[in-house]
């Protein structure tokens, strides 16, 4: 399929390739704000993008913050972009090649705010999806827990933190567990996500910890044992495994983002609608596709290596 | 409501003396694998799903999957219900769970490489660890070599596989070298080698003491998610998401120490995944099982059980056995095989046998009339091999019993023909069967000799007239007709009471190449199925009916009943084993394959070069003998019957079923095959449509057959009859269905019409569809909803068997989720809901070419013109759900003058509204209820029952909920867990005269579960 089609077939992906975005996840971002307005508070400083590779989130951020100024004074204002892949630079973000769940990283970031706490965390993150629905689940819970392990050291009090869920089997127990946190957890899904993916993404409005629980990042510790003192596990840590119990549940209020008239990401479009089409050629992606780790077995299977001669 | 029954993925799969042991969802089943039988199912957790299974020498069970632990004991596994009692939690998911040394402790590794050292009440007696560094682990294994001596395997999310010792809490390696994360890492028995797999789709073999690469072995298409060592740590089998399970070989030499070399490849699952493999050494069985929810057995000793499974001889190697002297450039010109073995020619016109008994060659006799373009055929069953050659001579040979002595012999020239090119022959009686000869002169004519078993004298001859472009190919005889296969996929077929008789032809079965096999299959009141197949990939069962006409005169009429296509290669031939599966034969690329068409698996494959070969396969005693002649050398591959059943469980569709539709029984059912239960089709994510059945007391299901025709994964498929069912997807498919299911085996189902398309755009997609039948008549309206916002309207005539298009617009640019005909009075509605969450309505009746009565809203047929019109304005659109309607159905009233519509949506919402029709025939909708969390994920498929005072919903988060509506409020009534992961689809139907439960439902997702209610 050549670049065209799949350009007709994803008005997203055009669109992020027309306005240089690297790739179509920056429109999600984008409906997030028109429907919460975050990025638009003149009050805020400093941000913290995790998972950020390759880094389309951090675009926004950077865009929003700087260059439209978010109707309020750049001065002050900074943004890091935290992943384990390397990133290419983008304007106005410090980026950092390094792991959400170890401790100097965290101090890495309080460093470059002056050991100011950040007024917005987000993670697009994701894990490798098995097919295995309960463990690619829990994969991304964990992912959350421990970009929220970070978030829970380095947020303002009345902070907000943003992040892709899946919705499965057990997303009201996350719910049900950020709620201990925050004032308002709202599961958000804009119109640039297709319906048929069970994507969605979090947002948790006033960060409100117990006032009585220090976070503490520990590599030593597990992410049941960073949650103590905030009841928000399922769990104490004892010398026996529990009986199986019904967890706590909560199911968060629903909201779809975007305006109906922003692109469907599930339609088909035969031609390019004018308010993109301005550009007829084709665009180069912007940032080419990363190397998968099954590249060589691709390239064997296209040289034909990987026939059943047996 | 009640889970009767359940299909769906098995995650882990272990031996344990005569039984396996597979977890199914939180259950375990176990099975006596020597027999097939399942002994029992045994629920261990209440919701999570059981990922591993560790047996101890002493009959504890321990399993464990996501946060659940339990240890069992296996007697109570094979006896009770359920274990849950025994369910024990951990706070972090448990990778892996393995007995101690001695078996009176368990470890359980987490997936953040911590590992709890419990008693059997899973009392924790101490944690160990590495410290420092953690990451989420997605593989890990525990191997016990002694009481102090365990290893901990943990395969990192960034290529890295870390051993360590547990009671040490040491690293003894980090081995680098995959690419992404690890999927599983394995030891040997004898602590020399560990392997591992990962996204890079690669498998690595590493030194355990040194920690060096050994080898890495490349050849699956997609991840390996288990492996493991057998047969003393030789060999290594693996499994993967190809759903292929693949056999390594580990050569030690001095210089590489040892290296991996792929030796089998068994393509024994449905796409996609086969998560589980365990392999019963003693026996050499290998045990996969699959997100299809098979449990295959694997023969490891296909080739080499019995010890002659493959023999090859040249003809010097043949020459040095029994004395006999070929010519220079003398070669195997032709085979047949027997019970006894086989008889082979030569291109010198020598015929010589192969006993199977004593593994030797003789010379029987020596025909210089077959020097050249000898055909040679056989009859099995009477041990007769005939030869025949291009100048018209025929030589019959008839064995003994054990082929120890030829007791006829008969050989005569054919004067009617100039040339000979073609000669089949096929059984016909008990004492004869049927030769038939063709020349390749247009003039001469199509000869069959009846030929007595006995004598092998000519018993009766008879000439046909021979159509044009007629090549004949294969034959099958059934009463007094011959039927002949032919190029060009073409059947004839011949009276053989009446030589003078028309032959009836049968043209363009499929697309075209040469017809490679036609089967009686089973006869009913008149009518007789066959099976065709043809090389171009396709097989067509086909009904033949007899009629007779006023005059006496007897009629050939055909039917194609069911159609389908191979997944790949060339198809040589088909035939039904003891079982009644279609096993189907022929070649891809260079390989030879013997097929399980019903239940979608290889039975044995065979690398002989590819179709242009010379070859045969002939049916032996216990299973199948394969003759080829590959680079001079004359080949026998004997595919015996399985010695353990093939499949402990069938299973279904290895990825998600999109859709569910239950057939409704037609009134007049008389077929009892089918009367105890329901044929149903379930349309998947794997691109193929399923028939089925299912039992109404057992909820067991069997599958008939797997329909290939849609090119991408499925969005809809419904009965709309009981005999017409309709299935969409992307690239503008639609195609409609007829189903039989008055013969006794089982059903057929074959396109009867497709509807046409506008684009080749690849990602149009019919989301859905919905029918209205003419009143008494099997025309009907269809409207469809495509992806780019499209309405269609079509109008379809049973008699021209076409589909026209009445009316046709768009609703904006958004994707149209759903579509409903809902007739109201006399004015005829369509409801659709876009992917912003509103209900539009559309008012459609003055532009259909037809009215609707106003006291029963029939569509009556006053055969008006037929103009396409465009679609009008809608005539009311309300605002639903906050996001796109995932499921709609709706219940009109019994005045006809208003419908409930139940929505079911992205943003967990259910909603119930009303469509009311007003004293000026405006429609008015309005929303009655809605339940803002109804699902704590998206409400996938919902149903009005009962009239419309219950409802049953499915939804992502693995519940489902049953309402009751009492003035047009919902109240949750009931909600029950499934086990089914991304729940998607739902069908209901009301069984009459069952006592216990009136109502059978249907749930779709990753696999199928049966409740009833």
């Amino acid at each position: 399929m050549g670049k065209s089609s799949k350009d007709k077939r994803d008005l997203y992906y055009r669109k992020a390739k027309e306005q240089g975005y690297r790739a179509r996840s920056a429109f999600k971002l984008l409906q997030l704000n028109e429907q919460f307005h975050f990025l638009d508070d003149p009050n805020l400083k400093r941000v913290v993008d995790l998972c950020a590779a390759p880094g389309s989130w951090s675009q926004v951020l950077s865009r929003k913050l700087f260059d439209e100024g978010a109707g309020g004074d750049s001065e002050g204002r900074k943004i890091v972009a935290v992943d384990l892949q390397p990133m290419s630079p983008i304007s106005h973000v410090t980026t950092l090649q390094a792991d959400i769940t170890h401790p100097k990283t965290l101090a890495r970031i309080l460093k470059l705010f002056g050991n100011e706490k950040a007024d917005f965390v987000c993670s697009d993150g994701a894990p490798d999806v098995t097919g295995l629905h309960d463990l690619d689940e829990y994969v991304q819970q964990q992912l959350i827990m421990s970009a929220l392990q970070l978030t829970a050291c380095i947020l303002k009090k009345g902070g907000i933190f943003v992040a892709k869920i899946f919705r499965g089997r057990d997303i009201d127990m996350l719910y049900s567990q950020l709620g201990h946190l925050f004032d308002k957890i709202v599961c958000a899904k804009p119109r640039s996500s297709r319906g048929t993916s069970l994507e969605a993404f979090i947002v948790c409005l006033g960060y409100n910890p117990p006032s009585n629980w220090t976070p503490k990042l520990d590599v030593n510790t597990s992410v049941d044992e960073f949650f103590q003192g905030c009841s928000l596990n399922r769990l104490c840590i004892s010398d026996k495994l529990s009986h199986w119990d019904e967890e706590e549940r909560n199911i968060a209020e629903f909201m779809a983002c975007g305006s109906l008239e922003s692109f469907d990401s599930d339609a088909t479009y035969h031609d390019l609608p004018s308010s993109i089409a301005s550009n007829p050629s084709s665009l180069d992606p912007v940032q080419s596709p990363t190397n998968p780790p099954y590249k060589k077995a691709m390239e064997l299977k296209r040289s034909g290596k990987l026939t059943r001669s047996v | 409501m009640k889970n009767v029954s359940h299909y769906g993925p098995a995650l882990c799969v272990k031996f344990h003396n005569d039984y396996v042991l597979a977890g199914y969802g939180p259950f375990i089943h176990v099975y006596d694998y020597h027999s097939g039988t399942l002994i029992n199912k045994c629920r261990l957790f209440h919701c999570n799903k059981v990922h591993g299974i560790s047996v101890s020498t002493e009959g504890e069970v321990l399993t464990y999957g996501a946060r659940s632990v339990s240890v069992v004991k296996l007697e109570h596994v094979l006896k009770k219900d359920s274990l849950v009692h025994s369910e024990r939690m951990n706070s972090d998911w448990v990778t892996f769970g393995e007995f101690s040394f001695d078996r009176s402790q368990i470890y359980l590794l987490t997936c953040y490489n911590k590992v709890l050292i419990c008693d059997f009440d899973c009392e924790v007696l101490s944690s160990k660890s590495l410290g420092g560094e953690r990451s989420i682990l997605y593989s890990g294994i525990i191997k016990v070599f002694g009481p102090d001596k365990v290893y901990i395997n943990a395969g990192t999310v960034m290529g890295g596989v870390i051993v360590w010792d547990l009671f040490s809490e040491t690293q003894i390696h980090n081995l680098l070298g995959h690419e992404g994360s690890i999927f599983y890492v394995n030891l040997s028995n004898n602590g020399r080698f560990l392997a591992s797999c990962s996204d890079d789709r690669s498998i690595r073999l590493w030194d355990l003491h040194t920690g060096k690469e050994l080898s890495v072995g490349w050849s699956h298409t997609a991840r390996i998610w288990n492996l493991k060592f057998f047969d003393n740590d030789t060999t290594l089998i693996s499994v993967s998401e190809d759903s292929t399970c693949r056999i390594w070989n580990i050569v030690e030499s001095r210089e590489k120490i040892a290296e991996l070399f792929i030796s089998n490849v068994y393509e024994v699952h449905l796409t996609k995944s086969i998560w589980g493999v365990d392999v019963k050494e003693d026996d050499m069985i290998a045990v996969t099982s699959g997100n299809d929810g098979r449990l295959k057995l694997i023969d490891l000793l296909q080739l080499e059980r019995n010890g002659d499974e493959e023999t090859s001889f040249t003809l010097d190697d043949i020459s040095q056995q029994c004395d006999i002297v070929f010519e220079q450039n003398e070669s195997v010109k032709g085979f047949q095989g027997f019970s006894f073995g086989v008889v082979v020619i030569t291109s010198s016109g020598k015929i010589l046998q192969f006993s199977d008994v004593t593994k030797q060659w003789k010379l029987l006799l020596i025909d210089e009339k077959f020097v050249s373009y000898p055909i040679t055929n056989g009859i099995q069953t009477q041990n007769i091999v005939v030869f025949s050659n291009s100048k018209s001579d025929i030589r019959m040979v008839k064995f003994s019993e054990k082929g120890s002595d030829i007791i006829q012999t008969e050989e005569f020239h054919v004067d009617e023909l100039s040339k000979m090119n073609n000669c089949l022959v096929t059984e016909y009686s008990d004492n004869s069967f049927l030769l038939t000869l063709q020349s390749p002169n247009p003039r001469d004519k199509f000869l069959c000799l009846e030929i007595s078993s006995q004598d092998l004298k000519i018993k009766a001859k008879h000439s046909f007239d021979k159509p044009e472009n007629f090549a004949s190919s294969c034959l099958a005889s059934f009463q007094n007709y011959i039927l002949v296969g032919s190029r060009f996929s073409t059947v004839v077929i011949y009276n053989l009471l009446d030589d003078n008789e028309e032959p009836f032809i049968i043209r363009r079965l499929s697309p075209g190449d040469t017809t490679t096999s036609i089967k009686f299959v089973e006869n009913k009141n008149g009518s007789a199925v066959f099976s065709v197949t043809n090389r171009d990939g396709y097989y067509v069962f086909i009904e033949v009916r007899k009629s007779h006409s006023e005059n006496l005169h007897c009629h050939l009429s055909y039917k194609v009943l069911h159609s389908n296509k191979m997944m790949k290669g060339y198809l040589e031939g088909a035939f039904f084993n003891p079982d009644g599966e279609y096993i189907t034969y022929g070649f891809k690329s260079s390989l030879f394959y013997l097929y399980n068409e019903t239940n979608c698996y290889e039975l044995a494959s065979e690398v002989c070069g590819g179709a242009h070969r010379l070859w045969k396969l002939c049916a032996v005693n216990n299973g199948h003998l394969l003759m080829y002649v590959k680079a001079s050398r004359f080949h026998l591959r004997k595919i015996y019957n399985s010695i353990v059943p093939e499949t402990l469980e069938k299973g279904i569709h290895g990825r998600e079923i999109r859709d569910i539709s239950i057939c409704p029984s037609a009134s007049d059912n008389t077929n009892n095959n089918f009367k105890n239960g329901h044929i149903f089709c379930t349309a998947s994510e794997d691109t193929t449509l399923k028939l089925g059945y299912f039992s109404n007391k057992t909820g067991e299901v069997k599958n008939f057959w797997t329909q290939r025709k849609h090119v991408s994964g499925l969005q809809r498929c419904q009965f709309i009859n009981n005999k017409l069912m309709i299935s969409s997807s992307a690239r503008e498919e639609l195609f409609l269905w007829e189903l039989n299911d008055k013969y006794n085996k089982r059903p057929y189902i074959t396109i009867r019409q497709i509807l046409p398309t506008s684009t080749n755009n690849p990602d149009l997609r019919i989301m859905d569809f919905d029918v209205k039948f003419v009143h008494q008549s099997n025309d009907f309206i269809l409207a469809t909803v495509y992806s780019d916002s499209t309405i269609k309207i079509w109008h379809y005539k049973e008699n021209e068997n076409k589909f026209e298009l009445v009316m046709q617009g768009r609703y904006k640019t958004c994707c149209l989720f759903n579509i409903a005909f809902i007739a109201l009075k006399d004015q005829l509605l369509v409801v659709v809901s876009p992917t912003n969450g509103y209900l539009v309505v559309y008012n459609v009746t003055e532009f259909i070419p037809f009215t609707i009565d106003a006291t029963s809203s029939d569509l009556v047929d006053t055969r008006l013109g037929t103009a396409i019109s465009n679609l009008p304005a809608p005539v009311s659109q309300l605002q639903v759900h906050q996001s796109g309607i995932k499921s709609l159905d709706y219940v009109v009233d019994s005045t006809r003058t208003s419908a409930a519509i139940l929505t079911g949506g992205d943003d967990n919402g259910l909603g119930l509204s009303s469509l009311v029709l007003d004293n000026t025939n405006t429609a008015v909708l309005k929303i009655s209820d809605f339940i803002t969390a109804a699902a704590s994920s998206t409400i996938t498929s919902g149903m009005l029952i009962n009239g419309g005072e219950e409802a049953i919903t499915t939804s992502v988060d693995q519940v489902i909920r049953t309402w009751k509506i009492t003035a047009g409020k919902l109240s949750l009534a009931e909600r029950e867990r499934t086990t089914v992961a991304d729940t998607g689809s739902l069908d209901v139907i009301t069984n009459h005269g069952d006592t216990d439960f009136d109502k059978t439902i249907l749930i779709g997702g990753v696999g199928l579960s049966i409740w009833k209610e």
